[in-house]
C-alpha cells in the first residue's frame, strides 16, 4: 500500500508541475461548455462532460508516456507493475476529481431543471474511464502525437455520431450521452441503467487492460533467474 | 646514559641487529624484542620494531609467514632471505670499520 | 585505552594513511599477538594509534598502490551463452560473464558492439534470443540516459525509488544524500530533474541505482558529463563498493581504468578486433 501511495504522490506532483498543461486542461471543458451555451438546454452539459473526458485522457496519455523512462528502474527497485499502475491511476483520478468539481458547481449555478445527481454520476464515471483510457493509449502507442490523434478521433466521433446508433456504444464515453439524456430530458431509468452498465464495464475493462499491458511490458524476462 | 642519543644510535643499527638475530634462525616480533633486551639494547618497543620488520620484508631482506603457536595466538614468523644475508654481511663489515674509526677517535680524545 | 579499542583505532588510522586492507589486517593481527604475549598496555608498546599508523605507512614508502588481493566471493551474476540478433545481424554471440561478490567487470567494445544491450539483458529489460542470466541478490541498474523523472526533484526521486526497496522516506533521503555526497554533490532541494545539467543528472542516476545497497550493480557508462574530479570520485566509489562485497558490471569505452578492474569482457567482434 505504501508503494502505491508513493507512486501516486509522485505522479500527482509531476502532473501538478506541468502548469501550462494544467491550465489548458482546465479551460478546455469550459470552451466546450461555452460553445453550446446558447443552444438547446443541456447540450452544453453533454459537451462539458466530453471535454472533461478528453482533457483527462490527454493528461493520462502524457503521464503514461513520461513514466516510460523510469518505470523499468522502478520495477527493478522492487515495485510490481500493479503498484505502478494503481498509483498512477490514483493520481489521475484525483486530478480528475479536482478538474470536474468546478464544472459541477458551474452546472449547479447555471443550469436548472436537470437531475444534478445524474450529472455528478456522469462526471465521476468520466473521470474513472478517462484515466485508464489515456494510460492504455500511451501503452499501445509509443508516441504522444499518435495517441493525441486517436483521442481526437474518439471524442470527435462521440460528438457527431448519433447516440442511438449501436456502433457508438463501442466508444468509451457513450454512457455520457446516455445518462445525459436521462439527466437533462428527464427520460425513464432505462437510459440511466444502460449508461451505467456501459460506463462501469468500460472502466473495469480499461483498467484491467492497462494493468495487463503494464504487466507484460514490465514482466520479468524468462532468461533472468534469481537464486 | 643519554636516552635520546641512545635512541638515535639504535635507529641507525636496529635493522642490522634484527637481520643478525634472524640469521641465527626464524623468530617473531615479541621474541625479537626480548632478544634485543637480553643483548643489552634495552626495551625496543613494538612501535619501533615492527615498522623496521615491515620495511625489511618489503625490501625483500626478510620473508614472513603466519603460523599457529602451540599456545596462544598465531604469530608472524620472520626468516632472513639470501638477499638479507648478503646485505647483513656487507653491512657488518661496514659497521666494524665505522665502529673502529669512531672508537679510535674517541679513545685518542680520552687519552689526551 | 584497552587492547580492542586501541586495535580498532589502529585499523581506522591505517586505512586513513592509505594502507591497503590486507596489510592492515596483518599489522593489526601482529600487534594483537604482541600485546597478548607481552601483557603490556598498547600505548606503552606502540604509542598512540595515529603515530604507529604513520610509522607503518612511512616504512612502506607511501600508500600501498597495489590492488589488494581478495578472496573471490560467491557468484552474484552468471550470464551464459547470451545471443542477440538485430535485423539479421548478430550483435551478441554466445557471450558468457561470471561476476563474483567483490569483483568489478568492465564491458568494453566499439560503438554498436552491444555493450548496452548486454547490460539490459543482464538487468532483464530486454530478452536475448538465447542464453540465461542467473542473479543472486538484488539488482541495481543505472541506465545510460533516462531513468529519472523530469518533474521530480532529487529528494523525491530518492523517496520514490527508496520506497520500492522498502526504505522509509527519511531513510531514503538520507541514503540518497550520503551517496550524493560521495560524488561531491549536494542535491538542490526543489530543483526538478529537467533543470539539472547532464552530469548532475547522471549523478542522480547513479545514486538511485545504489539506493538500498543492491548486491549486483549494472552501470551503463554512468560517468557521462562528469568532470575529472567527479570521474575519479566515481571510480573510488566503485572500488569502495567492490571492497564492500558488491558485484559490479561497468560498461565503459575509457580503457585507462582497466588495470583497476578484475575482469574485462571485450565485445568487439573478433574480425573487427584484428582490423
Amino acid at each position: 500500500m505504501t508503494k502505491i501511495l508513493v507512486v501516486a504522490e509522485s505522479a500527482l506532483r509531476e502532473l501538478l508541475r506541468r502548469r501550462s498543461v494544467l491550465v489548458i486542461l482546465l479551460l478546455l471543458p469550459l470552451a466546450f461548455y461555452l460553445s453550446r451555451r446558447g443552444d438547446h438546454l443541456g447540450q452544453s452539459i453533454r459537451f462539458v462532460c466530453l471535454g472533461l473526458g478528453w482533457a483527462l485522457s490527454t493528461a493520462a496519455l502524457f503521464a503514461g508516456s513520461a513514466a516510460r523512462g523510469i518505470e523499468p528502474r522502478l520495477r527493478l527497485s522492487g515495485y510490481r507493475s500493479a503498484h505502478l499502475v494503481l498509483g498512477r491511476l490514483l493520481a489521475l483520478w484525483t486530478v480528475g476529481a479536482l478538474l470536474s468539481a468546478p464544472y459541477f458547481v458551474l452546472v449547479l449555478v447555471d443550469q436548472h431543471d436537470v437531475r444534478y445527481g445524474a450529472i455528478a454520476l456522469i462526471m465521476a464515471l468520466t473521470v474513472v474511464v478517462a484515466a485508464p483510457f489515456g494510460l492504455l493509449l500511451s501503452a499501445v502507442l509509443p508516441r504522444e502525437l499518435e495517441g493525441t490523434l486517436v483521442l481526437l478521433t474518439v471524442v470527435g466521433l462521440q460528438m457527431v455520431m448519433d447516440p442511438a446508433d449501436q456502433a457508438t456504444r463501442a466508444l468509451p464515453f457513450w454512457f455520457s450521452r446516455e445518462i445525459g439524456t436521462y439527466a437533462i430530458d428527464h427520460t425513464d431509468g432505462g437510459y440511466l441503467t444502460r449508461g451505467l452498465t456501459q460506463g462501469i464495464t468500460f472502466a473495469v475493462v480499461l483498467t484491467l487492460l492497462v494493468a495487463v499491458a503494464a504487466a507484460v511490458r514490465l514482466r520479468r524476462r524468462r532468461h533472468l533467474r534469481f537464486a | 646514559m643519554d636516552q635520546e642519543r641512545r635512541a638515535q644510535w639504535l635507529r641507525g643499527v636496529l635493522d642490522l641487529c634484527v637481520l643478525a638475530l634472524l640469521s641465527r634462525g626464524e623468530s617473531y616480533g615479541y621474541e625479537l624484542s626480548q632478544a634485543l633486551r637480553a643483548h643489552g639494547l634495552g626495551a625496543v618497543q613494538g612501535g619501533t620494531l615492527y615498522p623496521v620488520l615491515l620495511r625489511l620484508q618489503r625490501s625483500g631482506l626478510l620473508t614472513a609467514h603466519w603460523r599457529e603457536g602451540r599456545t596462544g595466538p598465531a604469530r608472524k614468523y620472520y626468516r632472513i632471505s639470501p638477499a638479507g644475508s648478503a646485505a647483513l654481511r656487507a653491512a657488518a663489515t661496514d659497521w666494524s670499520a665505522f665502529a673502529t674509526s669512531v672508537g679510535v677517535i674517541l679513545t685518542e680524545e680520552a687519552k689526551r | 585505552m584497552n587492547h580492542d579499542a586501541w586495535l580498532a583505532a589502529l585499523t581506522g588510522e591505517l586505512r586513513r594513511h592509505g594502507v591497503g586492507p590486507d596489510l592492515t589486517g596483518h599489522v593489526v593481527a601482529e600487534a594483537a599477538t604482541h600485546l597478548a604475549e607481552s601483557g603490556e598496555p598498547p600505548l606503552a608498546v606502540f604509542g598512540p594509534p595515529q603515530a604507529y599508523a604513520r610509522a607503518v605507512a612511512d616504512s612502506l614508502g607511501g600508500p600501498d598502490q597495489r590492488p589488494p588481493r581478495r578472496r573471490p566471493g560467491p557468484v552474484r551474476l552468471g550470464a551464459r551463452g547470451i545471443t542477440k540478433r538485430y535485423r539479421g545481424r548478430t550483435v551478441l554471440d554466445r557471450v558468457d560473464l561470471t561476476v563474483r561478490a567483490g569483483e568489478i567487470a568492465a564491458v568494453v567494445g566499439a560503438n554498436g558492439a552491444g555493450k548496452s544491450t548486454f547490460l539490459r539483458i543482464c538487468a532483464g529489460l530486454v530478452s536475448p534470443d538465447a542464453g540465461t542470466v542467473q542473479v543472486d541478490g538484488a539488482l541495481g541498474y543505472c541506465p545510460q540516459d533516462g531513468g529519472t523523472a523530469e518533474f521530480l526533484d532529487p529528494d523525491e526521486h530518492f523517496v520514490l525509488v527508496g520506497a520500492g526497496r522498502g526504505l522509509s522516506r527519511g531513510a531514503a533521503r538520507r541514503a540518497g544524500r550520503t551517496g550524493a555526497a560521495a560524488l561531491d554533490w549536494t542535491p538542490p532541494a526543489g530543483t526538478q530533474a529537467r533543470h539539472l545539467s547532464g552530469g548532475t543528472r547522471q549523478k542522480l542516476n547513479l545514486v538511485l541505482a545504489r539506493l538500498g545497497e543492491p548486491d549486483v550493480l549494472l552501470l551503463d557508462e554512468p560517468y557521462q558529463g562528469f568532470d575529472r574530479g567527479t570521474y575519479l570520485d566515481f571510480w573510488h566509489e566503485v572500488w569502495r563498493w567492490r571492497d564492500a562485497g558488491k558485484a559490479i558490471v561497468v560498461v565503459t569505452h575509457l580503457l585507462n581504468q582497466l588495470d583497476r578492474v578484475d575482469l574485462v569482457l571485450d565485445l568487439t567482434a573478433p574480425g573487427e578486433r584484428a582490423a
